[in-house]
């Protein structure tokens, strides 16, 4: 398979891979190592900001490359059950096949769990 | 031409280059480019003894007669002339065939597509270690059995199976025919279709340093009868229409005769780093060895890596380490290894395999590379998986 240049840049490195702890630290995951994609988020929520962000990730290229990405981008943006792109958008900005797809709504479920719980009820 | 690693001979080889030269004298005004059909004149004479010739080198690589050679294009051709081409003869002795569930899809495929039309297939599982015991197919035989089609040497796993043994079962039950697809034997693994009691062999060049596009199914002399799957000309008594490629043939026969010209010692070298890729692999932990390593070519290793997702471990290592995995990637999705979850294995170490196929130029440094590119990778990925 061949990977756009950002897929591949972001896949190798992988920068924020990794855990947080913290009492400000909320953690949120989605998915099954059995059924091949499971990806966890670490947030640091202070004051509604979005502190610091980790992943980890066990999948194929592109959700480690998206996952990466919204780790990345998220730091300093007001928390929010959202990820900092619509799935379409991130979809189309690392030219995931469409068969694979679904995984990205992965990256979704465990970004909305891990903010949603740091955010105030 | 990138630097990476190959490791992926099983996959395909490079053509040797005695091999290149030979075929290119067959190709020109000066050379052997006659159609080895028109024994008419001498041009026509001089590539059809270069064809017998070949014809006589490829028989000698695998214990048969010249005359029990029939060019194809490949192995998957002469599997598919030898499942069709039995099942169409022999329709009337009966509709069930027996095969195991690691064959190549070049058997699994044309059994399936005869599933399709009313007849029966038997598809024995293998033990963990890949092997089909001979007595499995002695218990799955079937009164109105007409062809047992088992591989010599499997191309995932490189588990050589027990011919003799079946040839033996299939002998005794009579009236049932036995296809072997041996693509991946030359070179690797001592065949001896006379001996083995093997009614159709199926063999291939590019995995022993010939060229791709050529190939050969064996047809036994004795009480082994094909419908033909494509007709006009009658060139290889009728089994095969279409001119022989001269230089594709010559190119072959010279392949395999290097490929029995190859000393012992070339296994033991090969078998040698074998040993020292899994041992550096298996440092990582995790590891897992598929197929039974006593019973296969020294030329395969499959390990499963225990923590990594498949498709970013082949991903990792891409443009500096050329191996394979056993996964079926015929879409953006990667499916796990038929062949590993019919050993056992569950979906996830299915897919996150690597099949290392050493070969003819493979060096110790090679190895070497190979194995600190994949415990890197494999690293990495665990942390980033946190397993």
């Amino acid at each position: 398979m061949n990977y756009s240049e950002l897929t591949r840049r972001y896949f190798d490195t992988a920068a924020d891979a990794g855990v947080l702890d913290g009492p400000d630290v909320h953690r949120g995951a989605a998915g099954s190592h059995a059924q091949g994609t499971w990806v966890q988020f670490d947030v640091q929520i202070s004051q509604g900001i979005i502190r610091a962000a980790r992943f980890l990730a066990f999948a194929c290229p592109h959700t480690i490359a998206v996952a990466a990405w919204v780790t990345e981008h998220a730091v300093g943006t007001v928390a929010t059950a959202a990820l900092p792109e619509s799935v379409p958008d991130l979809s189309a900005r690392f030219a995931v096949p469409a068969e694979k797809r679904g995984r990205l709504l992965v990256i979704e479920d465990a970004w909305i769990a891990a903010v949603a719980s740091g955010l105030p009820r | 031409m990138n630097s990476s690693v190959y490791l992926d001979y099983a996959a395909t080889t490079p053509v040797d280059a005695r091999v290149a030269a030979a075929m290119a004298q067959c190709l020109t005004m000066e050379g052997a480019f006659g159609n080895p059909a028109s024994t008419s004149h001498h041009y026509g004479q001089a590539a059809a003894t270069l064809v017998d010739k070949a014809r006589a080198q490829v028989a000698a690589g695998v214990g048969a007669g010249p005359d029990e050679v029939v060019w194809t294009s490949g192995a998957t051709e002469a599997n598919n002339l030898a499942i069709f081409g039995v099942a169409g003869y022999y329709r009337e002795n009966g509709r069930h065939i027996l095969t195991a569930r690691t064959e190549h899809k070049a058997v699994l495929d044309p059994c399936r597509e005869l599933e399709r039309r009313g007849w029966r297939v038997t598809y024995l599982v293998p033990d963990r270690g890949g092997v089909i015991h001979p007595d499995q197919v002695a218990a799955a035989l079937q009164a109105d059995t007409v062809l047992v089609s088992i591989m010599h040497v499997n191309n995932e796993i490189g588990v050589v199976q027990d011919i003799a043994a079946i040839g033996a079962i299939c002998r005794k039950h009579g009236g049932v025919k036995l296809h072997v697809d041996a693509a991946q034997s030359v070179g690797k693994c001592v065949i001896d279709f006379a001996g083995f009691g093997v009614d159709l062999m199926s063999l291939s060049a590019h995995k022993a340093y010939g060229p791709k596009g050529v190939g050969a199914l064996l047809v036994a002399r004795c009480g082994v009868h094909l419908q033909p799957l494509q007709f006009g000309g009658g060139q290889e008594r009728g089994l095969r229409a279409g001119t022989v490629p001269t230089h594709q043939v010559v190119g072959m026969g010279l392949a395999f005769e290097l490929a029995r010209a190859a000393p012992p010692s070339e296994a033991e070298r090969v078998a040698a780093l074998r040993e020292r890729l899994w041992q550096g692999l298996e440092s990582l932990g995790g590891t897992m060895r598929n197929g039974d390593a006593k019973q296969s070519v020294p030329h395969l290793l499959n390990v499963s890596f225990a923590g990594v997702e498949g498709e970013s471990l082949l991903a990792a290592v891409k443009g500096r380490l050329a191996v394979s995995t056993g996964s079926a990637c015929t879409s953006a999705v990667q499916e796990p290894s038929y062949v590993l979850r019919a050993l056992g294995r569950d979906a996830v170490l299915s897919e996150s395999s690597l099949r290392f196929g050493l070969g003819r130029f493979t060096t110790e440094a090679d190895i070497d590379t190979a194995v600190e590119l994949v415990i890197q990778a494999v690293s990495r990925l665990r942390r980033i998986s946190g397993l």
